[in-house]
């Protein structure tokens, strides 16, 4: 936060050797400049340049999906600072860089301020028009389903809700989804499958509460920093299994990392329930009255014995068997995130996970569960309300009850929603490269940047007639090369409301003016309604909370029923509702601060029972070969950075606290290979692309393993394009590469 | 298809019709603010005192008589957060790049598994804290109650000794302000027993505030133990934070300690450092010689110097106050010399002209003639022994600095290389001999570079010898063929030879300050 004067107050010479005169200069404007003051509002001191703090509200930050509330510090004109709020159910005072620097980022010199057209300013009326005349100009050229948007999981649901209304409702589009995607696509059909709705059950509390806690392809430590901190609270002393290829800040943290080969975890948690079941360590009573068929699954893992296992995964038998151990014998919760969803079998390998906390009764209990950790701010709430791969609140497009419900309560008419279900974003990518779609309206995302194999990304572009970006800034990689810019407003300068990783859903405030003409999604998709012409059928769509209050009645009698809230006052005063929160159950309670599922062992299937998915494991398509010798992974940086940097980059205390160059993490013997030495340049190239980065020599990767922060803009080059055959999510993870030196 | 849509920036309008669109209406509504009115009654009710989270982290009581305040951090909960940075920064109202901790990674080495530490960092409050004792201006105390390390904002001039001197880097300058800041542990939190931005923001209270005993922790510290290794020996200052919780391995060393970065460019004390030496040598050569022009050449050289050193304050005025230092700061004692050889300078070419004129019989002043003839001998003798001290003062800046690679036996040769190499190529006029001197500098480089040529474990000198051969290879290479040419054409022409003496002499101060190890607290890759 920079309120502070460019230069001294220049004063006349006098004065200035009056001043000077004094041997000791205690006190003076230099010493003022520091100088703090008591707060009210228990915020204690505040720096007295950013102003006296008149008022404070709570918005949820707006980077990650753990769900950090932040106390706004404001005064008449809007946010002067803000504090982490203390005693919030998530985040107990505390928050990462991120959002700290949640303001800071507000203030950039690059945000969109006017609507552009081929980078030439126009008017927000010409824009409306514009961005209407050309996609229906497309519509009846191309057909109806020739545009597509794809959006994002940074924005509050009522936001995202009207979009995909707008577009599927009003505008007659099909083909939608958004960059959750690229994080959380896996977890969700995973979800589906094995319990019969996308629940992730757990509450952070059982972070505090497990005997041991398990984490796959997981980083917390810098990618959910605050999670951590629940976990350093645990009072059990916890047995901490880290699954990583990479050495990780998490897996030094642990008191065992098994360093798995690289897209092994499926077998190797079939291995793991091999052993219980062998150990005769299943936990028979729950299996019993609540999964369907277990008995083939134990018939299935015979084959997975630990002999086998070692070899596929490169862990001992040992190790296999004392994990195996843990997980039955102990409260366990075992966590995943990226390095299982984004893979070639990402589905089937969470469901690997989600069996073995089955089968060792790991659920419903406190410090248990199969936890997927979300990515975003508000990946949950595009899960439930995106209105992309289902109906509002969790609805199916091909049931005709949920078709008139959702009607009723929207005011949409029946007619008007598609039965069908959309493409998703692998195959938007198919259409627009196979000549069918021909605009796209990207919402709040970067793909230019984060798609994986990158430089089709520029075949794209040149294969549609019309792009629209959507963005707080206009010059990220992909507003760069839109046709159409709409400027919007950020975090900070909105309403609505996300769900954390917690389910627990919680709202954002306007507390800063954003800049120039920049408007709210929600008001442009306003602007863009009216003017399409179907401002009509939105016409109960005049708030975001008029918005909340339809998708409460949306989700009665679904398992993320959330008719008991008393709208965002309530959400605001209580610290966030987790769903379910129905009126008549947990509404006519107390409130509860944390809430998990499962615990009546009943599933939100149509048994009531809990599912096991499984299948043989596959190799990954492109292994390392002569030419391509090493093995690509790619991930999160540091704490400080999110995603493609849109944001972050613009806080220059985040940029201090991120590498300056970009690099890749090789091993040791690797490095001597090559001759390279620790910060050098080198250059990794894959069969699509090269990038050049700077060597940081450690053996926290393998011998053989090189791993490229994905934030860099140059990573997505290298990636190979291989998608999860049941929930579309790409495969970061994976690509064969090699080094030289530059 | 917008027929009731109208932009108020586009069309004309009736002015006396206001319209209210939809477009306005939206823009209206986007500047309005959520703030409601809060009452702090309700806050205290709700039990959402921020200060009340972190009561714990700090010590019930003050530091009594022999205690100080001193950080406390358990390595086994500092994960990368780094959020302990970020909240410095925003709690302490700094400037927008500006925060007083920082977040670096320690390594294992090559050996596995693999070994990694984050290590959070600030100020850490030394027992003898070296930025006080080479500040010229008394610009820091050490609070007899706390032992907090006070800088004194506005009794600094904005000299960066104390950059220089603190092995952790921990004071920074601000150009804006023109003096540096840094960590003063929070002292107005503490005092109202709240803990410091840094401590209530780390999520895993990985950062507490204890009372340290002072004498306890002196001798350990003298030994060279009891801090953090991969960190710079804490011998020199005897820093009081407690490193604990996680074993750190002797092999440990900063993730960052083989990054290539040049350090900072000083240009104005460049210039000081060789112009000064310059007009030393100078001045001494001219005295030998009797000559008057090349005295003014001397005096010239060294005034031009000086008024570098005045630009290179960030707060000249303030400077006035330098013997507040002249016990504890070379930089005190620095000025002072130079204070007493300005008057040398400033009468050397008077007298030498005198004298020289005196000689040659175009002046006929008999007083003036005796005085200069009288005066000559001493001021030669004064030229030289006031001038060569001054330099000296200057080498033991550096010195005391206590960086390896500006121990005395690399700043020797090098600061009194210029100085002899300037006096040499006067000398040469007379006889060509003593342009060897102008050798010196170069030799003195060139053994510095030497290191670069064969791969070795990582030194200091290393560190330099790969700066200057890598980053820095065109100002290294440029230093070199300055000095060559000067030597080999010196004794030809020494007026040809003097501006290219300079010129590698600068690039050679440059480089002293470019390529040099800066030691500090470990950085990230």
């Amino acid at each position: 936060m920079s309120h502070l004067p460019r230069i001294p107050d220049l004063k006349d010479p006098i004065s200035l050797l009056k001043e000077e005169a004094t041997l000791v200069k205690k006190n003076g404007p230099l010493t003022t400049e520091l100088l703090h003051r008591p707060s009210e509002f228990g915020l204690g001191n505040l720096p007295s340049t950013q102003g006296k703090v008149t008022t404070t509200t709570k918005s949820i930050c707006g980077f990650c999906s753990t769900g950090c509330s932040l106390t706004i510090h404001a005064d008449e004109n809007g946010a002067t600072n803000l504090t982490p709020t203390p005693g919030y159910p998530v985040n107990l005072g505390m928050a990462c860089p991120k959002g700290w620097e949640a303001l800071a980022v507000l203030d950039a010199p690059n945000r969109a301020t006017v609507p552009l057209l081929n980078k030439q300013e126009i008017t927000w009326a010409q824009a409306a028009d514009e961005f209407c005349s050309r996609m229906k100009e497309t519509q009846e050229k191309h057909g109806k389903h020739s545009i597509a948007f794809i959006s994002t999981g940074q924005i509050p649901f009522e936001e995202m809700a009207f979009l995909g209304s707008l577009f599927k409702f009003g505008m007659g589009g099909l083909h939608c989804d958004g960059n959750t995607r690229q994080c959380m696509a896996t977890s969700v059909v995973a979800y589906k499958q094995s319990f019969g709705f996308d629940a992730p059950p757990y509450t952070y509390q059982d972070f505090e509460e497990s005997e041991h806690l398990v984490f796959i392809g997981a980083n917390p430590c810098i990618a959910h920093p605050i999670m951590w901190q629940r976990v350093l609270r645990n009072k059990n002393n916890p047995r901490i299994t880290v699954i990583d290829p990479r050495n990780t800040e998490t897996a030094q943290c642990a008191t065992h990392h098994l360093a798995a080969r690289p897209k092994t975890d499926q077998a190797l948690f079939y291995g793991l329930a091999h052993i219980v079941f062998e150990a005769n360590l299943q936990d028979d009573a729950f299996l019993a009255t609540s999964t369907e068929n277990w008995e083939e699954y134990r018939e299935f893992v015979k084959d997975y014995t630990p002999e086998r296992v070692a070899k596929d995964t490169g862990i001992s038998e040992e190790e296999l068997v004392s994990l195996a151990e843990a997980v039955a014998l102990k409260r366990t919760s075992l966590w995943w995130t990226m390095g299982i969803n984004q893979s070639h079998q990402g589905v089937r390998s969470a469901q690997a996970i989600t069996n073995l906390a089955l089968i060792t009764g790991n659920i419903g209990k406190p410090g248990t569960g199969a936890n997927s950790i979300t990515g975003q701010c508000n990946a949950m709430g595009s899960r439930l309300f995106s209105n992309t791969t289902n109906l509002l609140g969790g609805h199916d497009f091909g049931n005709e009850e949920h078709v008139a419900k959702v009607s009723e309560i929207t005011g949409i008419p029946a007619e008007a929603i598609p039965r069908e279900m959309g493409k998703p974003y692998n195959k938007i990518i198919d259409g627009i490269m196979a000549g069918e779609i021909k605009a796209l309206w990207i919402i709040a995302t970067n793909p230019a940047h984060s798609w994986i194999n990158q430089n089709c990304f520029k075949e794209v572009r040149e294969k549609l007639d019309f792009l629209v970006v959507q963005d707080m800034y206009h010059d990220t990689e992909t507003a760069q090369i839109a046709d159409l810019v709409l400027p919007a407003a950020g975090w900070g300068e909105k309403d609505g409301c996300f769900i954390n990783s917690e389910r627990r859903i919680s709202s954002i405030r306007p507390v800063k003016h954003s800049p120039g003409q920049a408007l709210t999604d929600f008001r442009i998709l306003q602007l863009l309604a009216h003017t399409w012409g179907c401002g009509e059928m939105f016409q109960k769509w005049t708030s975001s909370e008029a918005v909340f209050e339809m998708l409460q009645k949306c989700t009665k009698d679904m398992p993320c029923d959330i008719t008991g809230i008393q709208g965002y006052a309530q959400l605001e005063e209580v610290g966030g509702i987790q769903w379910p929160y129905r009126a008549e159950v947990e509404g006519a309670k107390p409130y509860e601060r944390e809430r998990r599922l499962f615990a009546d062992g009943k599933f939100y299937t149509p048994s009531g029972k809990a599912k096991f998915l499984y299948c043989e494991p596959t190799e990954v398509k492109e292994l390392p070969c002569a030419e391509y010798p090493f093995y690509l992974n790619t991930g999160r940086g540091t704490s400080s950075q999110w995603h493609t940097q849109t944001r972050t980059k613009s806080s220059a205390i985040l940029r201090k606290l991120y590498p300056e160059d970009p690099y890749a993490e090789i091993h040791p013997d690797d490095a001597s290979a090559l001759g390279v030495r620790n910060d050098e340049w080198i250059t990794i190239s894959s069969r699509r692309g090269q990038i050049k980065v700077r060597a940081y020599v450690a053996p926290t990767v393998k011998k053989g393993d090189i791993f490229v922060p994905m934030h860099d803009e140059q990573s997505n080059r290298l990636t190979y394009p291989d998608f999860d055959p049941y929930s579309f999510q790409p495969s970061y993870k994976t690509g064969a590469v090699k080094m030289e030196r530059a | 298809m917008i027929s009731n849509i109208t932009d108020s920036h586009e069309s004309g309008h009736d002015a006396h019709a206001p319209v209210v669109t939809l477009i306005d209406q939206l823009l209206s509504d986007q500047q309005k603010l959520y703030t409601p009115i809060v009452e702090i009654a309700d806050k205290i009710d709700a039990g959402e005192i921020r200060t009340d989270t972190y009561k714990h982290l700090i010590p019930l009581s003050k530091p009594t008589e022999g205690q100080q305040y001193a950080f406390q951090v358990e390595l086994d909960k500092c994960t990368s957060c780094k959020a302990c940075v970020a909240a410095c920064h925003s709690l302490n109202g700094l400037e927008e790049e500006e925060a007083w901790r920082d977040v670096g990674h320690l390594h294992g080495g090559e050996a596995e598994p693999a070994w990694q530490q984050t290590v959070t960092t600030a100020c850490h409050h030394c027992l003898e804290p070296e930025c006080m004792h080479g500040c010229p201006v008394g610009a820091y105390e050490k609070d007899a109650d706390t032992g907090i390390v006070r800088h004194l904002d506005d009794q600094c001039i904005g000299c960066e000794y104390c950059s220089l001197k603190c092995p952790y880097d921990v004071p920074k300058y601000s150009s804006r302000l023109g003096i540096v800041r840094k960590c003063d542990m929070c002292y107005q939190r503490l005092e109202v027993g709240e803990a410091p931005a840094c401590v209530q923001a780390c999520p895993n209270e990985a950062i507490k505030i204890i009372n340290v005993e002072q004498e306890k922790l002196r001798p350990i510290l003298e030994q060279k133990r009891g801090f953090l290794n991969g960190a710079p020996l804490p011998n020199i200052t005897l820093p009081t934070t407690q490193y604990v919780g996680r074993e750190v391995p002797k092999t440990a060393k900063p993730a960052d300690q083989e990054k290539l970065i040049p350090a900072a460019k000083h240009t104005p004390l460049v210039l000081m450092l060789t112009l000064t030496q310059a007009g030393v040598g100078a001045l001494i050569g001219a005295a030998l010689n009797v000559s008057p022009t090349q005295s003014i050449i001397g005096s010239l050289m060294f005034f031009v110097g000086l008024s570098c050193s005045i630009i290179h304050l960030g707060r000249p005025l303030g400077a006035w106050r330098f013997f507040l230092g002249l016990k504890t700061s070379w930089l005190s004692r620095e000025i002072l010399a130079f204070s007493v050889f300005t008057l040398l300078a400033l009468l050397s070419p008077i007298a030498l002209s005198l004298v020289f004129y005196d000689i040659e019989g175009f002046v006929n002043l008999p007083v003036a003639s005796f005085f200069a003839r009288a005066l000559y001998p001493f001021l030669g003798w004064g030229v030289t022994i006031i001038g060569l001290i001054s330099v000296f003062t200057s080498v033991m800046i550096y010195h005391d600095t206590k960086r390896d690679n500006w121990h005395l036996k690399f700043t020797i040769p090098a600061f009194f290389g210029t100085t002899f190499a300037f006096t040499g190529l006067l000398l040469a006029q007379v006889a060509p001999f003593w342009s060897l001197l102008l050798a010196i500098p170069i030799i003195a480089d060139l053994i510095l570079l030497a290191p670069a040529i064969k791969e070795k474990p990582w030194t200091p000198a290393l560190h330099r010898a790969r700066l200057m051969w890598h980053p820095l290879r065109k100002i290294t290479i440029a230093r070199f063929l300055c000095g060559i040419l000067a030597l080999v054409i010196c004794p030809f022409s020494i007026y040809v030879a003097l501006p290219l003496l300079i010129a590698g002499e600068v690039l050679s101060r440059s480089l002293y300050f470019r390529a040099v190890h800066s030691p500090k607290m470990t950085g990230s890759f």
